[in-house]
């Protein structure tokens, strides 16, 4: 409860100061119109907030997005409408992202264990990620959004795996954005798949035994779509603390973040709170400064 | 033009003067949030030593059998400070927690490991023991682990070489994709044939300024609750019941 008001009134203060600065800015403004406001820069596509500095931002952010369920039950809706308004906070949070310079976005939206769940589910949730894609091509092409899609894939239906093969074959050109979805996908999988990937490199006589280090193993993982494919942020929402099989390898560093709100009420405020936690901390990779 | 003069005037002071209440607000809302936190922490604090002392009810009694295996991460400027984890590696054995990973990057830990082992009364090392092995002098006590960065990326390559020796022996290597030999199970048994621990910790307590695991074994990692704790150097007892307390009440889906 006390983690929550101090969450609430630091939010309540930067929320002020946000809506304060437009008028003090305009102020300004009316002396000298070329005065630019320190701490901010005026990036071309969003301003950066107050407390956050451009050439601090995570290059790759990733995300769990917890909550979807509870937020629908809460809300006195179907868990269907809880899940379609997870989506859309996706596209937001994404977009949000991008515009403010962060190059990557990876979102956990289906994982190997979420077969487990009641069969209707997991229908409406196949069927909502292939109506989304199919139906954000052309806005991931106007926005320059390349969709790189990661996980098992095996048990997906094959008209989900068409517009998934649609989607990454529309934006694959794209370099400067790129949306990562994480659907089936499980860490130790991933760990497994390289593994593979490797014995079937070395039948092909493609690398030696002796080749097998870690620089090599990287390049197997499924993250090998991105050119950053170590987050520099995680955020999981909902309150939970733990990673749950998501980018096991990729997470030795990242810096992880947990925030007790639902994944559907995570909106820009939000984000910027995460941003603002996470270029306050000082981070050393395991080593000695 | 002259009639304008004194508007002007005016609306420039009304300004300032709008400028310099927006600044107190400002200033005052500081204050407050400040103040907030302050208060806060001195109720964290105040609420911490009640705890220790056994004044909350709630705290007294906590269901440790719900933890089987405890992984402490320690920042390495963190982990320098020996005592200090000494004394932490007391108060988990005061709580009844019987098995602990200890943590840090660089290793400094496994270097200091006969001094820690010395310096914690009831504390043997932990060896890759089934649950049978357990020896009755073992129950009071605590088994400790001491584990580095090299126990984590560097061991599953290591694993992974193991399997694909062990692939490639197989009669027709080029027909079979793996599927027989990479498995959870077998990366599992790869990992224990290099001398890494598989076991899986159900709570993870982070001690330093960096929330990050700091590269403990990935493997490991699956569905742990993490923890961040703060600073070693200020750690205390009653944040740490309330911590495992708090992880005792979780409840996992397993995403189901």
């Amino acid at each position: 409860m006390l983690s929550l008001l101090c969450c609430f009134m630091s939010l309540l203060s930067f929320l002020i100061h946000s809506c304060l600065r437009p008028w003090t800015q305009a102020k300004k403004s009316l002396k000298d119109e070329k005065e630019i406001d320190e701490g901010t820069y005026v990036a071309g596509e969003e301003e950066t907030p107050k407390g956050l500095l451009r050439e601090q931002m995570p290059r790759h952010v990733a995300v769990i997005m917890d909550g979807n369920r509870r937020w629908a039950e809460r809300a006195g809706l179907l868990t269907s409408q809880g899940h379609e308004a997870g989506a859309k906070r996706l596209i937001e949070f994404a977009e949000l992202c991008f515009k403010l310079g962060i190059e990557t976005v990876s979102a956990f939206a289906f994982s190997t264990e979420n077969w487990g769940r009641h069969k209707i589910e997991v229908n409406c949730l196949m069927s909502l990620f292939q109506r989304y894609l199919k139906s954000k091509i052309q806005f991931f092409q106007s926005e320059e959004i390349r969709v790189s899609v990661i996980g098992n894939l095996e048990k997906i239906p094959e008209s989900l795996l068409g517009t998934i093969k649609e989607t990454e074959e529309a934006t694959k050109r794209y370099k400067k954005k790129h949306l990562i979805l994480a659907i089936d996908y499980s860490g130790r999988f991933d760990i497994l798949h390289a593994c593979k990937s490797i014995v079937k490199k070395s039948q092909q006589g493609l690398i030696r035994e002796e080749d097998v280090d870690q620089t090599l193993f990287e390049r197997e993982l499924l993250t090998k779509c991105t050119e950053f494919p170590s987050p520099d942020l995680l955020i999981r929402t909902s309150g939970e603390q733990r990673i749950s099989n998501f980018l096991l390898w990729q997470l030795a560093y990242t810096e992880l973040f947990f925030s007790p709100v639902l994944w559907p009420d995570f909106d820009k405020d939000r984000v910027i709170e995460a941003l603002v936690s996470y270029q306050r901390r000082e981070r050393r990779f395991g080593c000695r400064i | 033009m002259d009639s304008n003069e004194p508007m002007l005037l005016l609306s420039s002071r009304i300004g300032q003067i709008g400028d310099l209440g927006l600044d107190l607000l400002w200033r005052f809302l500081h204050i407050v949030v400040s103040l907030f936190h302050i208060v806060s922490g001195i109720f964290e604090a105040i609420q911490s030593y009640a705890i220790s002392l056994g004044l909350i009810q709630k705290y007294s009694s906590v269901d440790i059998e719900k933890l089987r295996c405890l992984a402490v991460v320690l920042d390495i400027e963190v982990a320098r400070d020996v005592a200090k984890v000494v004394e932490l590696l007391q108060w988990l054995k005061t709580i009844g927690v019987k098995q602990v990973g200890l943590f840090d990057s660089q290793g400094l830990l496994k270097k200091s490991k006969d001094m820690i082992l010395e310096m914690v009364p009831g504390s043997t090392l932990l060896q890759e023991t089934g649950e049978k092995d357990i020896s009755p002098d073992r129950k009071e006590g605590i088994a400790i682990e001491f584990i580095s960065s090299s126990d984590n990326k560097e061991a599953v390559v290591k694993a992974a070489n193991i399997l694909l020796k062990r692939h490639l022996k197989t009669s027709h290597p080029e027909k079979d994709e793996g599927n027989n030999v990479f498995t959870e199970s077998h990366l599992n048994e790869a990992l224990r044939v290099v001398g890494e621990n598989v076991h899986v910790p159900d709570l993870m307590l982070v001690y330093g300024p960096v929330r990050s695991h700091l590269g403990f074994p990935a493997w490991r990692l699956r569905y742990t609750e993490i923890v961040h704790m703060g600073s070693l150097k200020y750690m205390r007892y009653g944040s740490l019941l309330k911590a495992i307390h708090k992880f005792t009440g979780v409840r996992q889906n397993y995403g189901v």
